[in-house]
């Protein structure tokens, strides 16, 4: 075998800190390696071009590209090797970036690490044989993983551009957080309005088939073929009769069930339809609060109901549904405020949740759209904004800023003096996070033109005095304690990754961080692919979001998906693993220990044997190191290849 | 009818519908039983029980998956069988389970010890308070506690976990001193170059003749076994107690979670190296990790064998 070494300056990143050309010459000494020489970028069109050339003149069999991380340039190098001939798995990449010259000064310690990992390289090269990838067809239909803005635009987007929608929501309507919404910011306008046209387009579109109550159970396959358990929770209403008139609601006998689409002020009945605008507009049961479901006995809502649609018998179903691609839109729940005792929230009634006083200002709301204090029903007068609940403080370890939450303090002090013309708003703030295009402009006019006083400085806590509440805090610019008799409180809760991510993510497969947001594959890059194939992100669920950003990222998801299923087939990483059957004894420990279902247990001769599907295994590895006999090797990760680097190492 | 004589009337009714079944019968000097393969009716009588039957049987189970056998089983192999079940290596209906309430065994070496020569025992006898050995230089007697396999003195299992007959009354847990934590603990204390010298002088002995392995109810791979396959090339052949310690580590990694302490591998030893350490010790990290212990619970998966997102002792968050 010939192999060529190729080692990389990097311009200045490698070589400041690495002697490239001493650790060329060294790699010339290591076995089969017929070529080595050290490059100034050898990712560049002229990099490229120099190992093409090498291998076409030395003849060489496979190449060493000492650079940086795999995860940057691997396709890049794997592609020039191809074109100048060689199989695109005769490639070997040795970190000298990342693992050497970023991490040490020492230029003599960092050479001769970097000469190690490049003859780590070279030993694993040489038991590298060519792979072919396999071709498989894809299943051209798209799962999108919640209803909220960024599921709904995803949806859309994926469903005008030709493709078959899963639509699979949590709740009993889409629509999400911001069907919740009075308006929005910066334009104040109003959230239904611009919301409820897309919910209908939705509705109405015959590529999207929308399943509401229901989650997402198990996922099987990969990318191109996954298959999807949704489970349609029971609502003891047949959905397909149910014409949405409301009878039911207005008979209901059960009037103080918990209503959770007004964030829990105010009260509603057992059976429900969230809100006017809900798509589906369709009744669902709440069997916890339901005299029927209770006491069994009522059903005055099977009487009342016209097309006699009330069906108390129902139970779970669970469908399967075939997809070739899955865009997650789980989007954000809110900070639980009652983790601040200080501030009260849950033990005062008129400190509420912005979402809360969200549902208050809503036309559509408890209220009707007038703003009245959870109590005593009175007309707030002063009205005191409590800016960072559950963001940017890392003693209820949220260290991380929500983002929207300067903005819709913003808005609904505006809105604040809209509905009570003589009200006077307080803002407690950390700091006023206004980066979008117009915003800055939006929270300047809250203070100017709407008068809101912004107190710059954290509440320190909240107790009643009469039938007000003391909020006592700190002005940090004027350097002083600020009390304010308040009417009403609201906490601008910060966002925290949904309940059940984490869950979710391990269904998916796809990582998460410490708070439970998701991981997108790249920071910067790539936004919002992640790093299992097929699967992509739109909207909080990859991390705190307002809307402008998460319909941003439900069409950019969209387009990813659109742009997987433009080509005629997938193609299979071959670096996967194997089963050398002789070797096999039939324990099955690998097929118990596969995450992804990919090994199989078939009959030869008699013999229980595993079978790796090729198209299912993604080359974790698992089954290779459960084997006892090594009878599973993992293509290019076998254990020869492992213990030759190792010896290589210890022994050199 | 005493517990021994009515297993042999269950194992003759149940002969028949079986492939055969695993006992033990009297060896080639009156200190060795040796297992024993019974097929027809008259076998039973020369079946034996006493604690001489040292041998783990649960060990050729897998060879005779898909027949139907029966077993005789202590405490401590009915483990092993479960184990087995919970791998799926063997299957539950084709076994007839025997189990018998177990009092100990003799751990052959530590008479060796006493009696000076074994081979040269003409007679033994035991009772409760130890054993009698005939020898040319005369009687010698060994207490109980120095004749005795190390697990036997602190048994917790003496009765089978999983039996389909079980007959006698069950035995409570042996309350002796748990000699093997002891022993582990003395090698804890060592420093690290210490223990390394203390291995390599005991693989030194090591003549890599696999009778651990071979032992071992839970080494299946039998013929493709690791150690000896060029390809993957794990181990040279070279006499080095270097590489003779890899395998012993190879062993121990691969019993990681699966090992049932019966002893079997350090048993068979012909030359005595205290093995079973590296495989409590692994089984002591197992139990830390996983409050698990193996081949109790035919249901229970076995903790390598599954994942967890989040593991109760491993607070991989906190690191």
């Amino acid at each position: 075998m010939k192999i060529g070494v190729f080692v990389c300056h990097c311009g200045s990143n490698i070589e400041a800190t690495v002697d490239t050309a001493s650790v060329a010459g060294t790699a010339r000494a290591f076995p089969d390696v017929a070529y080595a020489t050290d490059v100034m970028y050898s990712c560049s069109e002229p990099g490229q071009d120099g190992i093409i050339q090498a291998v076409r003149e030395k003849g060489l069999d496979g190449v060493v590209v000492a650079s940086c991380s795999p995860r940057m340039h691997e396709t890049t190098f794997r592609r020039a090797v191809e074109r100048a001939g060689l199989n695109r798995y005769m490639l070997e990449m040795a970190n000298i970036r990342e693992h050497v010259s970023w991490i040490g000064k020492d230029r003599e310690a960092n050479t001769n690490k970097a000469a190690e990992l490049v003859r780590l390289a070279v030993e694993k090269l040489r038991r590298n044989r060519a792979l072919f990838p396999k071709s498989f067809d894809i299943t051209r239909r798209v799962l999108v993983i919640g209803g909220g803005v960024a599921g709904i635009q995803a949806a859309l987007d994926c469903a005008d551009g030709g493709l078959d929608v899963v639509l699979v929501e949590k709740t009993s309507s889409i629509g999400g957080k911001m069907a919740k919404l009075d308006k929005t910011f910066p334009t104040v306008d109003c959230s239904s309005c611009i919301l409820g046209p897309k919910m209908v387009d939705v509705a109405q579109h015959e590529r999207i088939a929308l399943h509401a109550y229901a989650e997402v159970e198990e996922i099987g396959g990969y990318v191109g073929n996954f298959e999807v358990k949704i489970r349609k929770k029971a609502t003891f209403v047949d959905w397909s009769l149910c014409t949405g008139c409301g009878l039911c609601m207005e008979k209901c006998p059960s009037r103080k069930s918990h209503d959770a689409f007004n964030e829990g002020v105010g009260l509603t009945t057992a059976i429900n339809i969230p809100f006017p605008q809900a798509i589906p507009k369709k009744a669902l049961i709440d069997a916890r609060f339901c005299r029927q479901f209770l006491k069994g006995k009522c059903g005055v809502c099977a009487k009342v109901c016209p097309s006699g649609a009330i069906r108390y018998e129902m139970e779970d179903e669970v469908i399967t549904e075939k997809v070739g691609a899955i865009v997650t839109a789980t989007g954000f729940d809110l900070f639980d405020h009652t983790k601040y005792g200080e501030y009260g929230g849950g033990r005062y009634p008129d400190v509420i949740t912005s979402l809360q006083y969200e549902r208050l200002l809503s036309a559509s709301g408890p209220t009707g759209g007038h703003v009245k204090r959870p109590s005593d029903g009175r007309e707030p007068r002063t009205v005191v904004f409590v800016q960072c609940v559950g963001s940017r403080d890392t003693s209820v370890d949220r260290p991380y800023c929500s983002g929207f939450c300067c903005m819709y303090t913003a808005k609904q002090a505006i809105l604040t003096k809209d509905h009570i013309p003589e009200s006077q708003s307080y803002v407690f703030y950390m700091d006023i996070r206004a980066p979008g295009k117009l915003y800055d402009e939006f929270t300047r006019r809250a203070m100017e033109e709407y008068g809101a006083r912004y107190v710059r400085g954290r509440v320190a806590m909240i107790y009643p005095k009469g039938d007000r509440l003391l909020v006592r805090g700190a002005d940090t610019l004027m350097g002083e304690q600020v009390e304010i008799e308040a009417d009403l409180v609201v906490l601008a809760v910060g966002a925290e990754a949904a309940a059940g991510s984490p869950a979710l993510a391990e269904k998916l497969r796809i990582s998460y961080d410490k708070y439970g947001f998701f991981m997108e594959s790249h920071p910067k890059l790539r936004p919002v692919e992640t790093n299992t194939a097929g699967v992509y992100l739109a909207g909080a669920c990859q991390g705190p979001k307002d809307i402008p950003s998460s319909v941003g990222q439900g069409s950019a998801a969209a387009s990813k998906v659109l742009g997987l299923f433009s080509r005629q087939k997938l193609e299979s990483d071959p670096q996967i693993s194997q089963v050398n059957q002789r070797r096999c004894v039939g324990c099955g420990k690998c097929a118990l220990t596969c995450p992804f279902g990919a090994v199989k247990m078939i009959d030869v001769r008699g013999e229980p044997k595993a079978e790796v599907i090729e198209t299912v295994c993604q080359g974790c590895g698992i089954c290779a190191v459960t084997c006892p006999q090594g009878a599973v090797q993992l293509e290019h990760f076998t254990d020869n290849q492992i213990l030759a680097e190792v010896n290589a190492l210890c022994q050199s | 009818m005493s517990p021994f004589e009515t297993l042999k009337e269950k194992i003759r009714e149940a002969l028949p519908g079986l492939d055969c079944v695993i006992g033990w019968r009297q060896g080639f000097d009156p200190l060795h039983a040796t297992p024993f393969f019974m097929r027809a009716p008259e076998d039973v009588e020369k079946l034996v029980w006493s604690p001489l039957c040292v041998h783990n049987l649960s060990t050729y189970l897998p060879s005779f998956r898909g027949k139907k056998v029966g077993i005789v089983l202590k405490g401590c192999d009915s483990r092993g069988v479960i184990e087995l079940l919970q791998e799926k290596l063997v299957e539950r209906e084709n076994l007839v389970l025997f189990g018998l309430p177990c009092s100990g065994v003799a751990d052959l070496t530590k008479l060796g010890r006493a009696a000076g020569d074994l081979d040269r025992v003409s007679a033994v006898a035991w009772d409760e308070a130890g054993f009698t050995l005939a020898t040319p230089r005369g009687e010698v007697r060994v207490a109980r506690r120095d004749a005795l396999a190390d697990k036997c003195l602190s048994c917790q299992f003496p009765n089978a976990l999983e039996a389909d007959h079980l007959p006698g009354d069950p035995l409570p847990p042996a309350t002796g001193p748990d000699l093997g934590d002891e022993e582990l603990a003395a090698l804890e204390a060592m420093a690290p170059a210490d223990l390394m010298a203390r291995w390599a002088a005991e693989m030194s002995r090591c003549i890599r003749c696999y009778a651990c392995r071979n032992a071992c109810p839970m080494c299946v791979c039998r013929d493709h076994c690791i150690a000896q396959s060029r390809d993957p090339h794990w181990l040279s052949q070279e006499d080095s107690p270097r590489e003779k310690l890899m395998f012993q580590l190879i062993h121990t990694m691969h019993l990681a979670g699966r090992c049932v302490e019966c002893g079997e591998c350090q048993r068979a030893c012909p030359v005595d190296i205290p093995i079973l350490a590296l495989r409590r010790k692994m089984n002591r990290v197992v139990r830390e990790l996983f409050d698990y212990q193996a081949g109790l619970d035919s249901q229970a998966v076995p903790p390598l064998f599954t994942f967890q997102v989040e593991e109760a002792n491993i607070k991989e968050r906190k690191w």
